[in-house]
């Protein structure tokens, strides 16, 4: 009995290892499999289920499997990815300078036909560069605008939509007085997408976060900038606690609820309030508001598709990449994203007659963008995202803080 | 004949332990051997290795302006999370040995925090302390305690408070646990005799019941200063361990170096730095057992 026992248990520990191993073994001969992560701009899963398929039955050799990852946990899951030495082979997210700079890329013309990369809009396309060759497609883009909730503002009666700083503190104070329970402005400066508020309140300001070659996150114009959205908050003409507020789950959300007048949206945020409660929102949108004697400015977004060397899938990729741009293919791209600005010519012709979507490209010429070029840019993200907050209590220090991280990082 | 006995024996054990090494070195061994490793490698923002690095990780993590006051929070959270989840577990442990009708449903009760997931616990906390849709403001105000609602979350000092608190709630279910087990091996007729010499409850408690229970108490707190020092999902969930670094402690740290400031290798060495901490415990631990016997 007990002999019996000893032996199941050495079975049962053999098994063990050999599960551990088989899981990987199985594979049919001949069919390369392409691995795709994805961000989740809005219900993306299907879509990319959808294409696969369609893609393999046109190439049968040829399998994608595509991962969808939320905005919030992309970054961590491919870095994780290529660290543990599973490298994905197309990746579409909001940065590729990193990657580019440690020569894990394609180019963008190994990895899409020259036909694709034409059509592509050339200011896009320039912000895809490292060094001077571009090393990512871009698949979409987005632009900012100044959203509002016309109800609030005729409560408050306000009849000029704010162009200025100056102008939008007058505005936010009648509101404040006038409209008792609605903040004035949402402000999100919590990790979610705080580089985005910062970068377009300096820009108003003509402050950037990179110049010249060199990191200027403390300059003089982005500490007046802070020093400002301080002020803001110290009147309590923002919700409380910009610091702990994210984007969506936060500042979108109390917009939604009518509870805030205006707040800093981009071209899907229409598309956003209609699919979580904010459908009954009468909204108004202008430009944002800069410094008295500044420009406005618009904050251009654009994200990417990039291609790894890791397993040589460069024919595959190049094939699966096409077929993305296929102007039906790209087409339902943009629409199960929802509401984006097109990277193609072609489609960003029809998208000029959208008239949701045409102020926002006139915008563009315009817009500022982030240094998605300089290889630090995810690092220095980062810091800005941690701790751009803490600038509401001390701009000057969460500032140094944040251009001290910028010059360290790789 | 007695020689296969003796292999067999000398075979011992091992086929039924097996699984379990196995286990630990594929789950714990290489794991940590790798971070120990990635921590001297010079890793890029991508996650890729460029090759040794020395003790240039450990460097940079010296001069990380955030580090000391992480330190002292982690310091002050791993004491105050472990001090006051004894405390409470005490009193509740007898509450749960006691005879009464419906124990079995209170000790159910007491073991659903724990068996829970972290992550779980920690967003429904999250939501109750929410400053816009939170139930512990809606309370405040259906009782007149406050008028308006208020963010719990909003001072980073009271937002570590209520972090710690939290910690503290799903670590009692366990805590009071192993103490009910220390407390079901006392022999009643030591406190019946306690109790025939005269000695009140209290007396009885204070110089019977506890003492017996230091063993148990003593695994309890160890055990809890490991977990408590190692906890991520609380802090993660509730304050991403902010604004800026705030409300952080080593572990959370650890995830930001990695994640945010995209520098992976020096983030192994604070993994590194909170390992050897932990054998530190472990070491004490150790000692402290073994005097314990000997007493």
């Amino acid at each position: 009995m007990k002999k019996v026992t000893r032996v199941s248990a050495l079975v049962a520990t053999t098994a063990l290892i050999a599960s551990a191993f088989l899981g990987n073994s199985a594979k049919a001969a001949d069919v390369v499999e392409l691995k795709m992560v994805a961000a989740d701009y809005a219900n993306m899963q299907p879509f990319w289920d959808d294409l696969a398929a369609k893609f393999t039955k046109a190439n049968p050799t040829i399998k994608v499997t595509v991962n969808v990852v939320s905005w919030e946990t992309i970054d961590d899951k491919v870095k994780t990815l290529i660290a543990t030495g599973q490298t994905p082979d197309v990746v579409n997210k909001g940065d590729y300078s990193a990657a580019a700079a440690e020569g894990l890329l394609y180019r963008a013309d190994e990895m899409v036909s020259k036909k694709t990369l034409d059509d592509i809009v050339p200011t896009f396309l320039n912000n895809s560069k490292y060094n001077g060759v571009a090393y990512a497609v871009p698949d979409l883009a987005s632009a900012r605008a100044l959203f509002y909730n016309k109800d609030i503002l005729k409560k408050a009666g306000v009849t000029k939509l704010p162009t200025t700083w100056t102008e939008l503190e007058k505005v936010l104070k009648q509101i404040k007085a006038k409209v008792p329970g609605v903040y004035p402005y949402a402000l999100p400066l919590g990790p979610e997408e705080a580089q985005a508020e910062f970068s377009i309140w300096a820009g108003g300001n003509g402050g950037v976060t990179f110049k010249n070659g060199k990191w200027v996150i403390n300059s003089k114009e982005n500490v007046q900038t802070m020093t400002f959205l301080k002020k803001l908050t110290d009147q309590k003409l923002t919700q409380p606690n910009p610091a702990k507020c994210d984007r969506t789950a936060c500042a979108q959300t109390l917009f939604a609820a009518g509870k805030a007048a205006f707040i800093n949206g981009s071209v899907f945020l229409p598309g956003w309030l209609k699919d979580n409660g904010g459908a009954k929102i009468n909204l108004g949108s202008g430009s944002f508001v800069a410094a008295p004697g500044k420009k406005p400015v618009t904050l251009g977004v654009q994200d990417y598709f990039t291609a790894y060397k890791a397993n040589g899938h460069k024919a595959e990729i190049t094939k699966w990449m096409d077929f993305i741009f296929e102007p039906t293919n790209y087409a339902a791209f943009l629409k199960a994203a929802g509401g984006f600005i097109p990277a193609t010519k072609s489609a960003g012709a029809n998208a000029a007659k959208d008239p949701a979507l045409a102020p926002f490209i006139k915008l563009l010429p315009s817009a500022i963008f982030y240094p998605g070029d300089q290889a630090a840019w995810p690092a220095v993200k980062g810091a800005i995202q941690q701790q751009i907050g803490t600038a509401l209590a001390n701009p000057q220090k969460a500032l140094d803080a944040i251009q001290a991280k910028a010059e360290a990082a790789k | 004949m007695s020689g296969r006995t003796m292999n067999k024996s000398r075979l011992g054990a091992l086929p039924w332990i097996a699984p379990a090494i196995i286990m630990i070195a594929v789950f714990v061994v290489w794991p940590a051997f790798e971070m120990i490793r990635t921590s001297f490698q010079n890793v890029g923002a991508t996650g890729q290795s460029k090759g040794w690095a020395g003790f240039d990780n450990y460097h940079t993590l010296l001069q990380n302006p955030d580090l000391k006051n992480v330190l002292i929070r982690t310091f002050i959270w791993v004491v105050g999370v472990v001090f006051f989840t004894m405390i409470i577990s005490l009193p509740v442990a007898q509450l749960l040995n006691a005879n009464y009708p419906g124990r079995k449903v209170v000790r159910w009760s007491i073991i659903v925090p724990w068996a829970a997931s972290l992550v779980m616990t920690s967003t429904a906390w999250k939501w109750i302390l929410d400053a816009y849709y939170g139930v512990l403001n809606e309370i405040a105000i259906d009782l007149h305690l406050r008028k308006e609602s208020i963010d719990w979350l909003a001072d980073t000092k009271q937002s570590f408070i209520w972090l710690m608190v939290v910690a503290v709630f799903v670590s009692i279910p366990f805590t009071s646990f192993v103490i009910l087990a220390g407390l079901s091996t006392i022999p009643n007729d030591i406190k019946e005799a306690s109790h025939v010499d005269g000695a009140t409850s209290w007396k009885s408690y204070r110089h019977i019941t506890f003492p017996l229970l230091k063993p148990s108490l003593f695994v309890a707190a160890v055990i809890n200063l490991i977990n408590v020092f190692n906890s991520f999902p609380i802090i993660w969930v509730i304050t991403q361990g902010g604004p800026g670094y705030e409300t952080d402690t080593t572990t959370t740290l650890a995830y930001k170096i990695s994640f945010r400031d995209q520098d992976v290798g020096q983030s192994a060495a604070m993994a590194a730095v909170n390992f050897v901490i932990i054998l530190v415990f472990i070491g004490l631990f150790l000692k402290a057992s073994k005097n314990q016997e000997q007493n």
